[in-house]
């Protein structure tokens, strides 16, 4: 403020002595001039020598002198009042009345007060507006700064490979997924070519974003394989161009969606459709062929038609238990089974499904054998899940194990933990130890049992989903290769209240 | 076409059985295997007229089981009929490739199949005697 003052009255110090310095100089020119001896101009240097000009000269210079000494007082006056005001205020209190009670010393003080009062407002208002707009490019700032960081841990909690590479296909950014999947560390790997990063195994992807970058248009997408080893995994990736304001491109995101399971899947459902309509047409082909014999009256007598007979029975329920395998599998995994659970001997159960499989077991010269005595606990279940599921065990059994084989089954109770157990054991190919764990789950076949017998892969499945989601019980199985193998499960006891409702 | 010998393919003791028997009725003589490793064996040693056999079969597939036949100078001239869960498994030019001489899908008919048995013998005999 005070420099402001200074600069106000600088005009009017300069005027002063420039006048001060001008008067001295006319002063001596005129005297010397006067006192030359030159004729020419005589009429008016008489003029002058009448003049007394030395003493008016050094009147005005005195008169400049008093004026610049009294201006030189009055501008120290204003300074230092409004220093005080400035020393005792500070800046908030520096009001337009102190200011003015100031200046009123001054002859135009009220002019200065307005001026300096006007600017200082001014210079407020501008100060305070200063202070508002960068507290609110700060906010700015820090808002954006939490978007970007938003954005970039979305991004790099994706469990999809994510890539984003400029126009140069240098990589601007990409999550751990994809420092995983390719190998490398983003953090050191920024603004390097994609090449550099990209082995050459997994070239394919690199080539399919820059062809896809250059084709512009709608996201790319492609079905990409990466081996490893032994080790083989199918990404579905997708590349959507970046466009700048111009509409022009300037880089390129992918997305690698790892879709090696779904593949796995498809391909399991594919082999289940093949598997189920061998499976189906199997004994329906039986059914056919027997039927026409009897029509055509090939079986030569009674006990021919007979046996003709039997067959028919026999895999028409065997077509029937397909249907069933398929059916409750379907129903069970969509929630839409009803179970009827009611107390049930279970040696009684296991009794009747023994009696069902063992024509099946004498055509493979399996004898097929149960425990004596047999359990007469009774078990609160479905009566006709339990049967599917014993029937499965057994069958399967039968199915797995060479001609001249066993297959038996046994009942324990387990009075400490209040539960059943039905094992089914067989003296089969066995199942190798890295494939045990998967022989419940569905469309699985093991690899030495696709050469040994067909199958759909979903009975073990089935009385898995019977057992343990429909019951509460548990599957287990152990197996020796070429010893045999042992499948079963358990079932909680009926409770005595439930027992007796039987 | 009496003393024609036929071997028999088929996992499934039944088929085996209701073919073997229908065959049998009309005066063929009747071999059989349940696997194609085995039909392999039973096809070098008997020299069997013609083949049935299924398509897809444990240890030996049916069409394992015809490369092998094809392959060795005593068996490559066996007529053989294929039969099959999955009818569209097997290519015209796979079937043209492996001479194979007939596919029938299951469900099969007895008659069906003893139809072209005795239509692929005929033609057989047909081009031996000229």
């Amino acid at each position: 403020m005070i420099g402001a003052v200074v600069l106000r009255f600088r005009k009017r110090l300069y005027a002063i002595v420039t006048l001060a310095v001008a008067c001295s100089l006319l002063t001596v020119g005129l005297t010397n001039w006067r006192d030359s001896g030159d004729g020419e101009g005589s009429h008016a240097r008489g003029y002058l020598q009448q003049i007394p000009v030395v003493p008016a000269c050094y009147i005005a210079l005195a008169v400049g002198v008093i004026l610049l000494g009294w201006y030189w007082l009055r501008l120290a006056g204003v300074i230092t009042s409004i220093a005080e005001i400035i020393a005792d205020d500070k800046t908030s209190d520096l009001c337009p009345r102190k200011t003015s009670s100031a200046l009123a010393t001054w002859s135009k003080a009220d002019e200065l007060h307005r001026a300096i009062a006007e600017r200082f407002d001014e210079l407020t208002t501008r100060t305070g507006e200063y202070a508002r707009q960068v507290k609110d490019l700060q906010l700015q700032i820090q808002l954006s700064q939490k978007r970007t960081q938003n954005t970039e841990a979305i991004i790099y909690s994706i469990r999809d490979a994510v890539i984003v590479v400029d126009e140069f296909d240098k990589l601007l950014m990409a999550n751990e997924a994809a420092g995983r999947l390719f190998n490398f560390d983003f953090r050191r790997s920024q603004h390097k070519h994609l090449n550099e990063l990209i082995g050459a195994d997994k070239s394919e992807f690199a080539d399919f974003l820059s062809r896809s970058k250059q084709s512009k248009g709608q996201a790319k997408r492609q079905e990409i394989e990466f081996t490893d080893g032994d080790e083989r995994t199918t990404f579905d990736c997708i590349v959507s161009c970046v466009y700048d304001h111009n509409r022009k491109v300037c880089g390129a995101v992918a997305v690698l969606h790892d879709i090696t399971r779904e593949k796995e899947i498809s391909q399991m459902k594919n082999d289940f459709v093949g598997h189920v309509s061998h499976e189906l047409k199997t004994p329906l082909a039986s059914i056919t062929a027997y039927s026409e014999m009897l029509v055509d009256g090939e079986a030569g007598d009674e006990e021919m038609r007979k046996e003709f007979y039997s067959v028919i029975q026999n895999q028409a329920k065997r077509l029937n238990r397909l249907i069933e395998d398929i059916l409750n599998t379907s129903r069970i995994e969509s929630g839409l089974i009803k179970i009827n659970k009611e107390p049930i001997n279970l040696a009684i159960l296991i009794e009747e499904q023994l009696q069902m499989i063992r024509s099946y077991a004498e055509e493979k010269n399996i004898k097929v054998t149960g425990q004596k005595p047999i359990v007469f606990d009774q078990v609160n279940v479905d009566r006709d899940m339990i049967s599917q599921v014993i029937v499965n065990l057994l069958s399967n059994a039968v199915k797995y194990t060479p001609s001249g084989g066993t297959v038996r089954i046994e009942t324990e109770v387990d009075e400490v933990e209040s539960l059943v157990r039905v094992s089914v054991a067989d003296t089969g190919v066995g199942i190798p130890e890295d494939e045990i764990d998967h022989v419940f789950d569905k469309f699985y076949r093991v690899g030495v049992n696709k050469k040994q017998a067909k199958g759909t892969g979903l009975g073990l499945n089935l009385v898995k989903q019977i057992v343990e989601k429909l019951h509460g019980g548990r599957v287990f199985v152990e197996s020796q290769v070429g010893v045999g193998s042992t499948f079963g499960f358990e079932l909680p006891l009926a409770t005595g209240q439930t027992a007796a409702m039987a | 076409m009496a003393d024609k010998t036929v071997l028999v393919v088929d996992d499934e003791i039944h088929i085996i059985h209701v073919v073997a028997i229908k065959l049998r009725n009309n005066g063929y003589e009747v071999l059989s295997a349940d696997n194609g490793a085995e039909a392999l064996e039973v096809a070098l040693r008997e020299k069997p007229d013609i083949i049935v056999t299924d398509y897809q079969m444990p240890v030996m597939t049916g069409l394992e089981l015809v490369e092998k036949l094809r392959q060795n100078e005593e068996t490559k001239d066996i007529p053989v009929i294929m039969l099959t869960a999955r009818s569209f498994a097997i290519e015209q030019e796979q079937q043209d490739a492996l001479q194979i001489s007939g596919c029938l899908s299951k469900p099969f008919s007895p008659r069906e199949l003893l139809g072209n048995i005795e239509d692929i013998l005929y033609q057989k005999e047909l081009v031996g005697d000229n």
